[in-house]
């Protein structure tokens, strides 16, 4: 059965179209990534799939159930990390928890939350209060909050935005493991480094519109071109190749962008360097932020 | 100890296979339970502040001024007072207790935990009213126990209730209807400031106008009348009657009026948490 199945959704904020009719589909087991600048509509979505807001138009399944405000196997089976941090004012780590399984329907729950605990580095934390915690921890909190019922399809709205760099790691590692234990993971995001190491499957989004959607792989292949630079032994022979960007005297390199579908060996045997005077050939790999900024057509707009 | 060490275990829970989920009344008696948790983590504010309030009524009115006020069946005032007061804690904390628990809520952001979660509205509604309720009973216990004390120092007897089962009703009746204002008011809320002033404008003037303090009798017709329209009249005057035996309406009237503004306040709570807003401040 599929996770999770967005039909025809239309978000309106009074004038404002947030979403435009964005379909889509997430498949068993695989970690989707949602793109695009901030503002572009990714939080109007997760929102609409956790029922925060009301959607204009359009359905929503999960695992065939419909979602809307009164379906409780449906919201059973989802768990959520929002973007933003929240408190809990007077209650411990631990009593959160707690609560958050109440919620989804768990009386004693108190094995797997001493396990999230543990797995989340919280464990020497669970008795301090919310407000006492760095944004670290709290981060942590939400995800173990979002655990708590062992949900079948888990929502992570901007997981690493504000997190330092070994905590980032490690939560790639972390999603990447829930992956492999069956979960299957919608993930927000407008790090694309973070998108090209974590997710399966990507669905760029700008202004409201689902723009392209794919595997991730295929779709830096489809829209972005290698970069391949040649390190020669003697001074560089004149070329007028239409590949060429750039060459460099002093280094006596030379650098190539071709396509995806054109061969190293189509390039060689096109420039016809003698091989015993090729010190080097170095080749890199589109990558995808290229590949949004070739769809968005604009870099400043996602990182704006 | 860097994190992604205490990471390296293998994500197999010990609590697999899946734990069984009971969606009827788990999720609702957890959520009453916090609230119930969230006003005793804070009794000072919530239950101490409240006794200390209605220890400074009845030594400011009860015990200086009181000795100069009449009223009609020869009832003492400082016994006059103490139904109303024990009625006024109970609204007054029922009311407090749900819509700051929201208000407090949106202000951290988990009231959208909430709507995520599998609790339905209604489960939503009675959990956060049934925890202002309680803290509404306690208030109005340790009002009454407070009153006695004073009864007992001055007129050297204590106050019997003389129908317990009436006085239960009217105290739980009017907190719930309270506490679903309060919820309703706390959803609406744009701010602290929007809460504060709904206490303001609305609240305090229905409550200290609706017959705590005084009988209608010691009030101009016109008065009189206005009064009559105003539906804490009812609940107060109903725990008068339950602990004295005689007060200015009819009790069944006031049984009557106190249901019927349940049901309106229900309404509103359900009406509240369809339109109002969960989002964080």
């Amino acid at each position: 059965m599929i996770p999770l199945k967005v039909s025809n959704l239309v978000k309106k904020y009074g004038d404002l179209e947030a979403v435009k009719n964005v379909s889509f589909e997430i498949q068993s087991g695989e970690i989707f990534g949602l793109l695009g600048p901030n503002g572009a509509g990714k939080t109007s979505i997760i929102s609409s799939i956790t029922t925060i807001e009301k959607p204009t138009s359009g359905s929503i399944e999960l695992f065939g159930g419909r979602v809307e405000r009164e379906n409780k196997a449906a919201k059973a089976i989802l768990g959520v990390v929002p973007q933003e941090l929240v408190n809990h004012g007077f209650f411990s780590a631990f009593e959160v928890l707690e609560f958050h399984s109440g919620y989804y329907g768990i009386r004693s729950n108190k094995k797997h939350i001493e396990f999230l605990l543990n797995k989340l580095g919280l464990w020497e934390h669970r008795d301090k209060k919310i407000k006492q915690m760095s944004g670290g921890m709290k981060r942590r909190l939400l995800i173990a909050k979002a655990l708590v019922h062992q949900p079948k399809l888990l929502l992570l709205d901007e997981p690493t935005a504000g997190v330092d760099i070994e905590l980032r790691a490690s939560l790639w590692d972390f999603v990447r493991e829930l992956r492999d234990s069956g979960t299957t993971i919608l993930l927000t995001t407008h790090y694309l480094e973070e998108a090209e190491e974590l997710c399966d499957r990507v669905g760029v989004i700008n202004h409201g519109k689902l723009i392209k959607i794919g595997p991730t792989k295929q779709l830096i292949k489809e829209l972005t071109s290698r970069q391949v630079a040649i390190y020669l032994k003697n001074k560089l022979p004149p070329c007028q190749h239409i590949n060429l960007i750039k060459s460099n005297a002093q280094e006596k390199s030379m650098l190539f962008e071709i396509s995806n579908q054109t061969g190293i060996g189509e390039l060689l045997a096109q420039l016809k360097f003698p091989m015993e005077d090729i010190i080097d050939i170095q080749i890199q790999e589109g990558r995808l932020e290229d590949a949004f900024v070739k769809l968005l057509g604009d870099k400043n707009e996602l990182t704006s | 100890m860097p994190l992604s060490n205490s990471w390296g275990i293998k994500m197999n829970s010990p609590a697999k296979p899946f734990v069984s989920q009971e969606l009827t009344w788990t999720p609702f008696f957890s959520l009453l339970k916090r609230e119930v948790q969230r006003f005793l983590k804070v009794a000072v504010q919530t239950l101490l502040a409240p006794m200390i309030n209605s220890g400074l009524y009845l030594l400011i009115f009860g015990l200086s001024l009181g000795s100069r006020i009449q009223i009609s069946d020869g009832t003492s005032y400082l016994s006059f007072l103490i139904p109303g007061l024990i009625m006024m804690g109970c609204l007054n904390n029922a009311f407090s207790n749900s819509s700051s628990s929201v208000v407090g809520s949106k202000y951290g952001g988990e009231l959208e935990d909430y709507k995520a979660a599998p609790l339905s509205s209604q489960q939503i509604i009675w959990a956060i009213s049934l925890g202002g309720l309680f803290r509404g009973l306690l208030v109005g216990l340790v009002t009454f126990i407070v009153g006695e004390a004073f009864l007992y120092f001055q007129n050297g007897e204590f106050l019997s209730i003389q129908h317990p089962v009436l006085l239960v009703f009217f105290l739980t009746v009017g907190g719930l209807s309270f506490a679903k204002l309060g919820l309703s008011a706390a959803f609406w809320a744009k701010s602290f400031d929007h809460l504060a002033a709904f206490g303001t404008f609305i609240l305090m003037p229905l409550i200290y106008l609706g017959g705590v303090f005084y009988s209608l009798e010691h009030l101009s017709p016109f008065w009189q009348t206005l009064t009559q329209f105003n539906p804490l009249f009812y609940f107060i005057n109903g725990v008068r009657y339950s602990i004295l035996g005689a007060s200015d309406v009819n009790v069944w009237m006031a049984f009557g009026i106190s249901l019927i503004m349940l049901l309106l306040f229900h309404g509103f709570a359900l009406f509240s948490l369809k339109g109002g807003s969960f989002n964080r401040w």
